[in-house]
């Protein structure tokens, strides 16, 4: 009798909370179909973890997104596999296909297998034209989905409107978490009013603080946000899915080390209601070389509109990486920048990214114990040398206890040497270490590694 | 206070935690150059310059040193006197005190050489005695050796213990205050008890001989102390007494010990050294040497680096050739053995001027050549930041340790001279002024505002 008596008193409680919103049950049914968990295996070289996220349909073709944190950027889509997504409430995964990040959103797109595409309903189906900004205080709700163990059930999760930031992208926070991260969020009449983050930090103050020269804080709850994209960031552009799976081309400027300014610098540089960004370095090549841009050029104005002040500074900078990743390669970006006092005007016709090093070839020598990864533009630059100078390979991952490991090989080394020959191309190191990994009676070989600035002549025993 | 002794953990502001134990008289043959020994080892005090809390600032320390001569020399270690102390009292063994200045220091050693001040021992009729070194090459592991030293300031204690290693070798350059350490000479390992305060402190042999000066121990393990051979000692104090400083050739390699990869590199046994590291932009890179390139001989002597423990004596081989002289380096390269002609530069310490910026609340060191050339610097305009002093301007616009300071108000920092006198303008009339700062090679504008 007693086990009885607390479902019973909850479930008052509930009750009592859908007095007040009696029409939240009927949107919720609609609107639990537009959401999704998607599970995928992540493949190293020894191991292969599987990996969870939620994501929101956005098409009647079955189109998915989810949140850039939702795959880890560093990783190579060849070690993404086996995508399934499941429905809210059902156990059974269905095949997914990744179809590849798009830069300017950092959504990934995921297209779920024909035969279940029916009992989905796309996101725009809930839009309502000029897409409502929710007020401050407003009621907001928002989807939760549980764990794998339990079907991935939906659940509610309601909260008010606090604060709408442009971070840069106009962002609403809700005094608690108001949806998973990737979910939809709506307001009472059932309108998309935007997609929840991959979460802040527990406290969107933590998240906000200024840390110059260090990560910011961040203790993330995976499972539940409070921030959300409003609907205006997100709806118009739905159609960016990527025409490849490496979401190329990339547009490209080449202006590295971009560094926000504060509002004293701002106004010392008599920039007043406005704010600009300070260019570090200017790649060797790069479009922003070609324009005439020089190290420490201080970026104030694109296309004409000056550079807007954000609140916290450091914003700025995104946003000037957005105004590029915006565009596409060919596309003309007029700058204007403050070289001492002068104000000077370029015109820069951006390129395509080179070769990033989540692309770049790598092959895996399991008897020699490490990865040698393609030396790509990055390196160069990651390395301060001039691009011609680089070359050979760099080691992605050395196998714990391997022989590489043990002759104290370490991951981002730069392989220069193959047994004292010189390797200048990364199929020329791999045809040598090839050549030692098939050979049974090859019982060493040497490596000359690059580390930081010092250099290392490294002997590997196989056994 | 400080109490100098450096170990893999620096000894600072260790507590003195004075343990008192009774134990049994120690019944040593006491020689009459023993005797003599004790009567020549001192305790100095010092007061220093420090730039580390974002300002000027004193620190005291305490060290021991050993009398070298009847006209006031004291042999100590260069971490207990160095061109920052501003005050050195050395207490004689008669527990008078007198003054003494810095004759020359040389931290690659860790050795520094100072003088009483000798008018004001004549004047008090102060006495001492002198010691002299033994041959620390005669050493062998087992032998029995005392240390002499100030030990957390208590002053005239002796330790005994063996020779524990005679050719102590480690790897890489040990710093001290930023300063390079060790790269020349291998170092007498003993298990006398060495603890923070020793320092400087002669290592002796039974008839009272010094056979190494005592410089570090590590914290937190028993009995491992460690010293600087007297005969690496004797050459120091011989080049400070001359010329006041120690000049050293450099030709920008790093070599390592071949140790089994004579195989590969088709050697025989005990023949050359690797090359392992090529500084960029050294008098080595210019004339074309490479990693990987085998070292077979210096001016035509022989070169043998197949263990850690013979490399020091080849850079100092090295370093010890006339600045300016060209080696002839033979060079082994795949098959190919070649001559390789080096012309050497003077060796500098990465470690540039420092000052205070008092009314920003900053301490700063100028970017040496050096600097530069290990951080990929362009060049070496600017200062780093050493420190900054909480709510000062510095502190309120962001700036940290490390960051390097490129240009106040868009002049760029060639010189010391450039700053002060941004930082005399700024005194004379207060207001925002624009600093550019490199921090991981991101550059970023700040405001200091008054």
């Amino acid at each position: 009798m007693r086990s009885l008596l607390l479902p019973l008193v909850l479930g008052l409680a509930a009750l009592a909370g859908a007095a007040r919103a009696a029409d939240l049950p009927a949107l919720w049914a609609e609107r639990v179909k537009s959401t999704v968990a998607v599970e995928y295996t992540v493949q190293n070289e020894n191991d292969r973890h599987p990996t969870l996220a939620y994501g929101v349909v956005i098409d009647g073709r079955g189109t998915i997104i989810l949140p850039s944190a939702a795959i880890d950027q560093r990783l190579a889509t060849s070690q993404l596999r086996d995508f399934r997504v499941y429905l809210p409430g059902d156990p059974t995964g269905y095949a997914g296909t990744y179809l590849g990040q798009d830069v300017y959103t950092g959504w990934h797109f995921v297209r779920v297998e024909e035969k279940v595409r029916s009992r989905l309903t796309p996101i725009t189906a809930f839009a309502r034209p000029a897409s409502p900004v929710p007020a401050l205080a407003e009621e907001l709700w928002g989807i939760g989905l549980r764990p794998k163990e339990e079907d991935f059930m939906p659940y509610l999760l309601q909260s008010h409107l606090a604060l709408i930031q442009s971070l840069p992208q106009k962002t609403g926070v809700t005094q608690q978490e108001v949806a998973g991260p990737g979910l939809p969020v709506f307001n009472r009449e059932g309108a998309f009013v935007g997609l929840a983050l991959s979460s802040f930090g527990q406290t969107f103050m933590q998240f906000s603080e200024g840390n110059r020269g260090g990560e910011a804080v961040i203790l993330v709850d995976l499972e539940e946000s409070s921030a959300f994209q409003l609907a205006d960031e997100v709806l118009p552009n739905l159609g960016r899915v990527p025409r490849n799976v490496d979401g190329r081309p990339l547009a490209w400027l080449g202006a590295y080390g971009l560094e926000p300014m504060d509002r004293d610098v701002a106004s010392f540089l008599k920039l007043s209601a406005q704010s600009g960004a300070v260019v570090s370095e200017v790649l060797e090549n790069s479009p922003a070389e070609k324009a005439g841009m020089k190290p420490h050029d201080i970026i104030v104005a694109i296309d004409g509109r000056p550079i807007p002040r954000f609140r916290p500074d450091r914003v700025v900078t995104d946003y000037v990486e957005r105004e590029i990743e915006r565009r596409r390669p060919g596309d003309v970006m007029a700058l204007t920048v403050l070289r001492g006092s002068d104000r000077i005007e370029l015109k820069a016709t951006l390129g395509d990214e080179p070769k990033l090093v989540r692309e770049a070839d790598r092959t895996y020598f399991d008897r020699l114990g490490f990865t040698a990864r393609e030396f790509v533009y990055g390196d160069a630059v990651a390395r301060r040398i001039k691009v011609g100078e680089g070359g050979g390979a760099i080691v992605r991952y050395v196998k714990p206890n391997g022989p590489a490991a043990l002759a104290n090989l370490q991951s981002d080394d730069w392989i220069q040497e193959v047994d004292g020959a010189p390797v200048r191309t990364y199929a020329e190191a791999v045809a040598k270490l090839a050549a030692i990994e098939k050979d049974p009676l090859r019982s060493e070989f040497v490596l000359l590694v690059r580390r930081g600035s010092d250099t290392a002549i490294l002997r590997v025993k196989l056994r | 206070m400080k109490h100098s002794l450096r170990g893999s953990i620096f000894a600072r502001r260790a507590g003195l935690a004075a343990l008192l134990a009774l134990t049994a008289p120690l019944r040593a043959a006491v020689s009459h150059g023993f005797t003599q020994l004790l009567d020549s080892v001192v305790r100095i005090d010092v007061n220093e310059v420090s730039y580390d809390e974002g300002a000027k600032r004193f620190e005291a320390s305490i060290g021991s040193g050993v009398v070298l001569s009847a006209d006031g020399l004291v042999l100590t270690n260069a971490h207990v006197a160095s061109p920052r102390a501003v005050e050195i009292h050395v207490t004689l063994p008669s527990l008078e005190q007198v003054d003494a200045r810095l004759v020359g220091w040389d931290h690659w050693t860790d050795l520094a050489l100072l003088r009483l001040d000798m008018a004001d021992v004549r004047r008090r009729r102060l006495s001492f005695a002198h010691s002299q070194f033994g041959d620390s090459d005669k050493l062998f592991p087992g032998e029995t050796v005392y240390a002499v030293g100030t030990p957390f300031g208590l002053t005239r204690t002796v330790t005994r213990g063996i020779i524990s290693n005679t050719h102590r070798y480690f790897e890489g350059e040990l710093n001290l205050e930023g300063y390079e350490t060790g790269n020349f000479n291998t170092w007498l390992q003993t298990d006398a008890a060495i603890n923070p305060g020793n320092s400087g402190g002669p290592l002796v042999t039974e008839d009272g001989r010094i056979i190494g000066i005592t410089s570090r121990g590590y914290l937190g393990a028993n009995n491992l102390g460690f010293a600087i051979p007297a005969n690496v000692a004797r050459t120091v104090v011989d080049g400070l007494v001359r010329r006041g400083e120690i000049t050293r050739s450099y030709i920008g390699i790093e070599p390592k010990a071949l140790q089994d990869l004579e195989n590969f590199y088709a050697l025989a046994l005990n023949t050359g050294t690797l090359i392992n590291n090529v500084e960029a932009g050294s008098p080595a890179a210019r004339a074309g040497l490479r990693v990987g390139d085998i070292l077979l001989a210096i001016n035509g002597s022989k070169v043998d680096g197949r263990f850690p423990e013979q490399l020091p004596p080849i850079q100092n081989f090295i370093a010890s050739q006339p600045v300016g002289s060209t080696l002839v380096l033979t060079v082994k390269r795949g098959t190919k053995v070649s001559d390789v002609r080096v012309t050497t530069e003077r060796l500098e310490s990465s470690v540039g001027e420092e000052c205070e910026l008092d009314a920003w609340g900053l301490s700063v060191r100028k970017v040496s050549r050096i600097y530069a050339r290990q951080n990929q610097l362009a060049d070496d305009t600017g200062v780093v930041v050493v420190g900054v002093q909480p709510g000062f301007p510095a502190d309120a616009a962001g700036l940290a340790s490390g960051d390097i300071i490129t240009k106040i108000d868009r002049q760029p920092l060639v010189s010391l001279e450039v700053i002060k006198r941004a930082l005399a303008a700024y005194a004379a009339k207060p207001g925002p002024t624009l600093f550019e700062i490199e921090r991981d090679r991101r550059v970023s504008l700040n405001i200091l505002k008054p």
